[in-house]
């Protein structure tokens, strides 16, 4: 008996050591620095999304390779890089060759910090997040999905006009980036042939700092640091020096400036509208059509989230009518109680398989939203193809921007048709995930998967199997979790796709091709 | 009626709570009564734990869109004699989770296999009284393909946990006995269905690192009624050695710091006419708690204890 108990106390120390060895587990996208399949040399003469040109901010001619001030500098990287900190080498293969990639992982990680529901208050009534006060509870901002597919949105196209210019300066000045200045500088990411001045890497930052912070303002002195660590990076790896550092900044705050006027203006300040206003349009709903989306919280949350996002400016969709989709089946038709059965027959037989799919798609309270998975799966074929940062911003902008114009369409005819959910419709239906504040017809996911796919398809062109069905997964997943009727979910991929084409189109003619 | 009978079923009687790892009353062997060589008790137990108010972190709070949460539970048990020294105890029970209001379904199926293995290891009588230590050690995992990532309705963590305790037990011969116990659950990573998710930082995993925990409970039992039956009051609690909070008006999820302490007792009769039988019924409530409902939870069952060999050189009663 002492036998099987000194095996019982070993084996229970052995786990317990093997358990304080468990790998950490990834907080961010693994990938090492790459060469860059192409640089792009032309890219400065892509067209730009708000930029009038690519010369619209202005940045200093630099310094001359032979002069003394940038002699000086590259002596300046030269002992920078020459012996780094632990610290100091993790930031830069952290950063690695394509600060997009982090950066667009630390927009996805404050969506998901930022994307819970406002709880109700003591008396059963709802506070919405002020701008104003961002850090009153409910904090500011309530990141759900129409939020973040706007932010996302705002900063890849600012990611894109402001590297555009970025390439435009680079080859117009084509001074020499530090090691090819100076060959014994050592560099700890790999070399290429891209002029150095201004920094892509600072423009980048920049750019990221200015638009997450006027999304997320709560954020600011961590983006900051952020910032400011990045754009240390370059230094420290060797690849620039800091005039192209201060060129690549100013030139990103100017172009970050052209997008946040946009911001300011595009109508997003309305859409989280008043309750009145909320009901006035489920009343013409239900005037026009017969039913209207009714949220079934307890207690009762007034206003929808964003009934005016279909309202807020497109980036590449003409006008909201033109990808309007058709009325919705009306309860009672053929159409309706089909969907209804396939809903009854899930929440009764639900396989193991489509609760993994319904999970996997989930993207609810706490995530990066439907928008922040295809940032994800955009993120991963960039890394994939070796792109440049420039080639990346662009693929992110149509791609986001392609998804916000789906969300606003999606909206648009969310609260235009003001069609309930199936926990509303169906007496005693329930869903096996959180269901939405907002009306069901279209559906977000399907919508948002779609246009994502689409953009994503046209730039890697190879994966296209794989996007659409993973379009097509995202959609079927709100079907299993009882959360939309197949309808919602069918003309919302149609719609996605519909909105898609017009980025894609834009994309065509950019120059970028 | 025999003592030993007795302590028989007052194993098994505890041992209905074995099978709760997460919940309820006395989560994990807690007794400190053997049971000889050759004899078997089988258990079947109904349980039915509720709460209305659960901590949201340290937050109390209601949730309108769960009403009452409520999981009702049947589980079979086994507690087996090894040797005089030595048992082996066995659980599995179905459970199923329902909230009262809101739009989400509840869940149901198999939850966590258990088995423990215990052991008298010391003994010393000192006059009219007695003082016995007794290492206990049992694994549990999942029975079943169950979803963990659907807290609070999900059925439990779907982690192996590995569980080492020790019993100190203080017997007096009038009947009465004072028990303490402390134990460590070293819990395996579990995964979720989703490849993305925020605690207090960004994990691109499906793999959740699961915090182990650690248990204590106090009790005082008497035997009365000519030993036939046995009261027991149970002071016990658990302490998840760290885990994120939820955060405010998020969802649960495994990896949180989840603690309470409970209050509860248990009353166990052994029917003189019918040998080997016995019922009980447990009632227990949740005094503290974070990241957990605040559970008052009952439980009924039926016990059979009976000679499955009899061992070389002595009879059983």
């Amino acid at each position: 008996m002492r036998r099987i108990f000194t095996i019982a106390i070993v084996a229970f120390a052995a786990l317990a050591i093997l358990q304080s060895c468990e790998k950490d587990l990834p907080t961010n996208l693994e990938y090492s620095a790459y060469d860059f399949a192409s640089l792009d040399e032309n890219g400065g003469t892509w067209k730009p999304i708000l930029l009038d040109s690519a010369a619209q901010i202005a940045i200093p001619a630099p310094a001359e390779e032979g002069s003394a001030s940038f002699q000086a500098e590259v002596a300046e990287t030269k002992a920078a890089a020459e012996k780094l900190t632990a610290d100091q080498s993790e930031a830069v293969q952290y950063w690695s060759t394509n600060g997009l990639i982090r950066w667009n992982e630390i927009a996805r990680e404050l969506v998901a910090k930022y994307n819970l529901t406002p709880a109700a208050n003591a008396d059963g009534t709802y506070t919405l997040p002020d701008p104003a006060n961002p850090s009153a509870y409910p904090n500011f901002p309530f990141a759900h999905p129409p939020y973040a597919s706007r932010m996302y949105a705002y900063w890849s196209a600012a990611q894109f006009d402001a590297l555009i210019a970025a390439w435009h300066y680079k080859y117009q000045y084509n001074r020499p980036a530090p090691y090819k200045a100076d060959a014994s500088v050592v560099t700890h990411l790999p070399q290429t042939d891209l002029p150095g001045y201004p920094a892509d890497g600072a423009a980048v930052a920049a750019v990221s700092k200015a638009i997450l912070t006027a999304m997320f303002p709560l954020e600011k002195d961590f983006l900051a640091e952020k910032a400011e660590e990045h754009q240390n990076s370059l230094i420290w790896a060797g690849i620039n020096v800091q005039s192209d550092i201060v060129a690549g900044d100013s030139l990103g705050k100017g172009v970050a400036a052209i997008f946040l006027a946009r911001a300011k203006t595009d109508g997003m300040k309305h859409a989280q509208a008043p309750k009145a206003i909320s009901d006035s349009l489920a009343a013409v709903a239900l005037e026009r059509f017969g039913w209207q989306f009714i949220n079934q919280e307890v207690p009762q949350r007034p206003v929808g989230i964003a009934p005016l996002y279909g309202r807020v400016k497109p980036w590449c969709i003409p006008n909201i009518e033109e990808v309007r989709p058709v009325p919705p089946p009306a309860p009672g038709s053929s159409e309706y109680e089909a969907a209804v059965a396939e809903l009854k027959d899930y929440s009764e037989n639900l396989t193991d398989e489509q609760r993994e799919i319904a999970n996997f798609w989930a993207d609810g309270a706490g995530t990066y939203t439907p928008p922040g998975h295809w940032n994800r799966f955009a993120s991963e074929a960039i890394v994939d193809n070796k792109l440049n940062p420039l080639r990346s911003a662009r693929v992110f902008a149509y791609m986001n921007m392609a998804i916000m114009d789906a969300g606003i369409s999606c909206w648009d005819a969310k609260y235009y048709y003001h069609y309930p959910r199936p926990t509303q419709s169906i007496p005693g239906f329930k869903a096996i995930l959180g269901v939405p504040n907002f009306p069901g017809y279209t559906s977000g996911h399907s919508t948002f998967s779609a246009a994502a796919a689409i953009t994503l398809s046209h730039f890697f062109p190879n994966r296209q199997a794989q996007f659409e069905a993973w379009a097509q997964e995202a959609a079927d997943s709100r079907v299993y979790a009882g959360i939309h009727f197949r309808f919602d979910s069918e003309v919302g991929n149609t719609q996605g796709k519909a909105c898609g084409i017009y980025a894609v189109d834009i994309a065509k003619a950019d120059g970028g091709e | 009626m025999s003592s030993f009978l007795i302590k028989t079923l007052i194993v098994s009687g505890l041992l209905l709570m074995l099978a709760f790892p997460k919940t309820a009353l006395a989560q994990t062997p807690n007794d400190a009564i053997m049971m000889e060589k050759g004899q078997l008790c089988i258990a079947a137990i109904y349980g039915h734990d509720s709460w209305d108010e659960y901590w949201e972190g340290t937050l109390k709070r209601k949730n309108g869109n769960i009403g009452t949460f409520t999981r009702r539970s049947v589980m079979g048990m086994f507690s087996l004699g090894i040797t005089d020294n030595i048992n082996l105890l066995g659980g599995l029970p179905w459970m199923k989770t329902d909230p009262s209001a809101g739009q989400m379904k509840g869940a149901k199926g198999l939850q966590d296999w258990g088995l423990w293995v215990k052991a008298k290891a010391l003994e010393f009588k000192m006059g009219k009284s007695s003082l016995g230590l007794y290492p206990v050690i049992g694994l549990t995992g999942p029975a079943s393909n169950y979803a963990v990532d659907y807290l609070p309705f999900a059925l439990g963590f779907g982690a192996y946990e590995l569980m080492g305790r020790g019993i100190v037990i203080y017997e007096h011969e009038k009947g009465f006995y004072l028990r303490g116990s402390y134990g460590y659950h070293l819990r395996s990573n579990t995964e979720i269905e989703r490849d993305y998710y925020y605690t207090t930082h960004g994990v691109y995993s499906s793999t959740v690192d699961m915090p182990n925990a650690s248990s204590f409970a106090a009790t005082l039992g008497a035997l009365v009624l000519d030993n036939s039956l046995k009261i027991e009051l149970t002071y016990d609690g658990m302490n998840t050695l760290g885990g994120s909070d939820i955060r405010r008006n998020d969802m649960p999820f495994p990896s949180n710091n989840m603690e309470f302490t409970r209050i509860g007792g248990s009353l166990q009769y052994y029917f003189p006419f019918a040998k080997g039988l016995s019922v009980l019924a447990t009632g227990g409530y949740t005094l503290s708690g974070r990241n957990m409902g605040q559970t008052t939870s009952f439980s009924g069952g039926i016990t059979y204890q009976f000679g499955l060999w009899t061992p070389k050189g002595g009879a059983v009663d």
